[in-house]
C-alpha cells in the first residue's frame, strides 16, 4: 500500500528554483506521469521522492511515514534511470539479484524470484551475459526486471525510453504499461513526450519551470488545457494558438473571424482549437487564408496557414489537394474552441 | 586501416626511417639496461675499464681473478656480506605500506571529492596538485627537525608517513578523475536498490574502479620504491631501503669491490618491477585507457 504525498515540496539551489511548492496527492497503484519539458522539475521531484535529492521545504509521505529524512534504500521504492545504471562487473542475473542480496532477502527465494522478474520483460536467454553485451532495449528491460524483482511499495521511472530507437519504445511502452497493470503497484514516470504520457498515465502532471501546470487524466488534458502552456505542449500537433479580440461571442483577428462563442468575455484574447477539430468550408469560411505549406501523413494532409501572424495547422483528409499559395476555407466549430486569457494564458472558463 | 595497408601505403624511405628511428630508441632505452645486465657477472675491473671495453664484454680480468668468464661475486657481496636482503625487507614493508594506506585514503577522499558537489572539493584538488608539484625534498627538510625531537628519525614508519604524505596528492588526483568516470546512476541506483553509501562504494563502484585502482598503485608503489631523496635522507644505515642502499654502495669507492656491489644491487631491484609490470599489465592498460567502464 503506497499512496505518495508531496506536501509543499520545494527545491532550491541558492536562487534557483528547481521545484517550487509542489503539491500532490498519488494514489495507491495510479499510474502517474509527470511531463514538461527539459529543465521543468520533473526529474528532480521524482529524484526528492526517491531520497537522491535533499528536500529544501516541504513533506513527502509514502504510505503513512513521512520519509524527508529517509535514505533511498529505506524508503522502499525502486528506480528505473534513464541511462540504466546497470552494474557493468556483474552478468544479466547477478543484476537483477542484486537487491535481494543487499536487502538480505532469504537465499532460498532469490532465484526463483530473478526468473519470474526475468520472464516478465523475456529476458531469459540472456541472464548469463555482462550489460555490455546487450543492445540498448535489452539493457532496459534488465533495468526493468531489477526494478520489479524486489516488489517494492513504488516504482520510479525517469525517461526510461529516451535512449531507445522509434519502434523499440513502443514496444517497451506497451511493456511497461502491462508490467503495471499485472504488478498493481503506484508508478510514478517522468517524460517529456507526450504521447508516453498519454499513453500510459492513469493521471498526468504537466510542469513548467518549476510549476504543476495542470493534474488530469490525459482526456481532460487533452481537451481542457488549463493554459496556453498545457494547449501548446499537449497533442501532434500542438494545438493552434491565435492572438485576437473577442465582443459580444465574435472573436475576430487578421484573416479569422469566428462567431457563436461565449458572450460572458470580452477584449484581447488567445483562441486555440486543435488541427483535426477544422473543418473545410464551402462558401464563406471563417479562416480564410493562403496556404503556408502541405504535408502528406498518409492516413491524412496536414496544411499550414498563417493567420493572425500564427502559424496554423489543420489536418484535412488524404484525398485534399492544394498548392502552396492557394486559398484555402475552413471552419472552426465554436464548441472545438478554447479561450485563454491574452496576458496569463490562463483558461477562460465559459459561464 | 590496419598496420599492414598503412605501410604498404608509405613510401619506402619513410618506412626505413620509421623503422631505424624505432631501433634507435630501442636501442638507447634498452642498452643501458642489457649493459648493465651482462656486466654485473665481471669484475670490477672489466666493468668498468680503463684500458678497453671489449673487457667488459669478454670479461678479460674476471677470467684472471675468478677463472670463469662470469663470476656472482657481486651479487655475493652485495647480498649476503654487505647484507642486501635487509634492505629488500625494508623497500617491500614500505612499498606495501605505503600503496596500501596510499589507496585506501586515495579511494575513500577520491570518490567523496568526485561524487561531492561542494566548491571546496575543487580547492582540495588545486591544493593536492600545489603540494604534488613541490620538490619531495621540501617535505623532508622541513620534517627533519621534529623528526629529530621526537626521535622517530631513521625508522621505517616516520618514511612511510612522509611517502604516503608525497604519494597522497596524486593518488587523489587519479582515483578522483578515474571515479568521475564512472556514471553516478551507478551509485544511485545501487542506493535506491538498498545500499548505504558506502556499501554502494565497495559493491558497486570499487569492483567497476578496479583497473584504476591497479594503476594508480602501481604508481604509488613505484614511487615508494624509486625514492631517493626521502628515504636516503630519514632513515638510518641500519634501515635502509634498496636504492640509498646501492647509493652507499656506491658512495664508498675506495673500498675495492663496493662498485660491483652496487651494479649487482641494481639489477636485483630491477627484477621485481619486471614481474610487477607483467602480472598486471592487463589492468595498467585498462586502467590507463580508462573510460572504459559505460554502463
Amino acid at each position: 500500500m503506497a499512496q505518495i504525498r508531496l506536501k509543499n515540496v520545494s527545491k532550491r539551489w541558492n536562487n534557483f528554483v528547481g521545484v517550487d511548492n509542489f503539491n500532490l496527492d498519488i494514489a495507491d497503484q495510479e499510474f502517474l506521469v509527470l511531463l514538461g519539458p527539459s529543465g521543468c522539475g520533473k526529474t528532480t521531484t521524482m529524484r526528492m521522492i526517491a531520497g537522491l535529492e535533499d528536500i529544501t521545504e516541504g513533506e513527502i509521505w509514502i504510505g503513512d511515514r513521512l520519509v524527508n529524512k529517509l535514505e533511498p534504500k529505506d524508503r522502499d521504492i525502486s528506480m528505473v534511470f534513464q541511462s540504466y545504471g546497470l552494474y557493468p562487473n556483474m552478468t544479466v542475473y547477478e543484476n537483477i539479484r542484486f537487491p535481494l542480496k543487499v536487502r538480505k532477502v532469504p537465499q532460498d527465494q532469490h532465484h526463483e524470484r530473478v526468473m519470474a522478474a526475468s520472464k516478465m520483460v523475456e529476458l531469459d536467454d540472456f541472464l548469463q551475459r555482462r550489460p555490455a553485451a546487450l543492445s540498448g532495449g535489452q539493457r532496459q528491460r534488465v533495468a526493468l526486471a531489477r526494478a520489479i524483482v524486489r516488489e517494492p511499495n513504488a516504482f520510479l521511472m525517469d525517461e526510461p525510453l529516451s535512449n531507445l530507437d522509434a519502434k523499440l519504445r513502443v514496444s517497451t511502452r506497451a511493456q511497461i504499461k502491462n508490467l503495471h497493470h499485472t504488478l498493481k503497484r503506484t508508478t510514478i514516470y517522468v517524460t517529456h513526450d507526450q504521447i508516453e504520457a498519454m499513453t500510459l498515465a492513469d493521471r498526468v502532471v504537466v510542469m513548467s519551470k518549476g510549476l504543476i501546470q495542470q493534474v488530469g487524466t490525459p482526456m481532460e488534458i487533452y481537451d481542457r488545457p488549463a493554459n496556453t502552456f498545457v494547449a501548446s505542449f499537449i497533442g501532434s500537433p500542438a494545438m493552434n494558438l491565435v492572438h485576437g479580440n473577442i465582443a459580444d461571442g465574435v472573436f475576430t483577428g487578421d484573416k479569422i473571424r469566428i462567431e457563436g462563442l461565449s458572450k460572458a468575455t470580452n477584449g484581447a484574447v488567445t483562441l486555440g482549437f486543435r488541427a483535426e477539430d477544422a473543418t473545410l468550408a464551402e462558401g464563406q469560411g471563417q479562416i480564410e487564408a493562403p496556404i503556408y505549406s502541405v504535408e502528406l501523413l498518409g492516413e491524412a494532409t496536414m496544411i499550414s496557414m498563417r493567420v493572425a501572424g500564427e502559424l496554423v495547422s489543420i489536418k484535412v483528409g488524404k484525398d485534399y489537394r492544394a498548392e502552396i499559395g492557394d486559398s484555402a476555407k475552413f471552419n472552426v466549430p465554436p464548441a472545438a474552441c478554447h479561450l485563454f486569457d491574452r496576458t496569463s494564458g490562463a483558461r477562460i472558463v465559459a459561464d | 586501416m590496419s598496420y599492414a595497408t598503412l605501410t604498404q601505403k608509405r613510401p619506402l624511405p619513410l618506412n626505413l626511417l620509421i623503422s631505424l628511428f624505432i631501433i634507435l630508441w630501442v636501442v638507447l632505452a634498452a642498452f643501458p639496461f642489457f649493459w648493465t645486465v651482462w656486466g654485473s657477472f665481471k669484475v670490477e675491473p672489466d666493468f668498468f675499464s680503463r684500458e678497453s671495453w671489449w673487457n667488459a664484454i669478454f670479461g678479460t680480468y674476471t677470467q684472471a681473478q675468478t677463472g670463469g668468464t662470469f663470476t656472482g661475486d657481486g651479487y655475493y657481496g652485495a647480498w649476503v656480506t654487505r647484507e642486501f636482503w635487509r634492505a629488500v625487507m625494508n623497500t617491500a614493508i614500505v612499498t606495501v605500506s605505503v600503496t596500501v594506506i596510499s589507496l585506501t585514503l586515495g579511494t575513500l577522499g577520491g570518490y567523496a571529492l568526485a561524487r561531492s558537489g561542494q566548491r571546496y572539493a575543487f580547492w582540495i584538488l588545486i591544493a593536492a596538485l600545489v603540494f604534488r608539484a613541490m620538490p619531495h625534498i621540501t617535505l623532508v627538510s622541513g620534517y627533519l627537525l621534529p623528526f629529530f625531537q621526537l626521535n622517530i628519525w631513521g625508522v621505517l614508519p616516520t618514511s612511510i608517513i612522509v611517502l604516503v604524505a608525497i604519494n597522497q596528492p596524486f593518488t587523489l588526483w587519479m582515483l578522483h578523475s578515474f571515479f568521475l568516470s564512472i556514471p553516478k546512476d551507478l551509485d544511485e541506483s545501487a542506493m535506491v536498490d538498498g545500499c548505504t553509501r558506502f556499501q554502494a562504494f565497495r559493491m558497486v563502484i570499487i569492483p567497476v574502479m578496479w583497473p584504476g585502482v591497479v594503476t594508480t598503485g602501481l604508481f604509488s608503489f613505484l614511487l615508494a620504491y624509486n625514492d631517493f631523496a626521502t628515504t636516503s635522507m630519514l632513515l638510518s644505515a641500519d634501515n635502509q631501503t634498496m636504492v640509498p642502499k646501492i647509493s652507499s654502495f656506491l658512495g664508498s669507492v675506495q673500498e675495492a669491490g663496493n662498485v660491483m656491489y652496487a651494479v649487482a644491487a641494481v639489477v636485483s631491484a630491477t627484477v621485481p618491477l619486471f614481474i610487477l609490470v607483467l602480472f598486471f599489465q592487463r589492468q595498467i592498460v585498462s586502467g590507463l585507457t580508462a573510460g572504459a567502464v559505460k554502463g
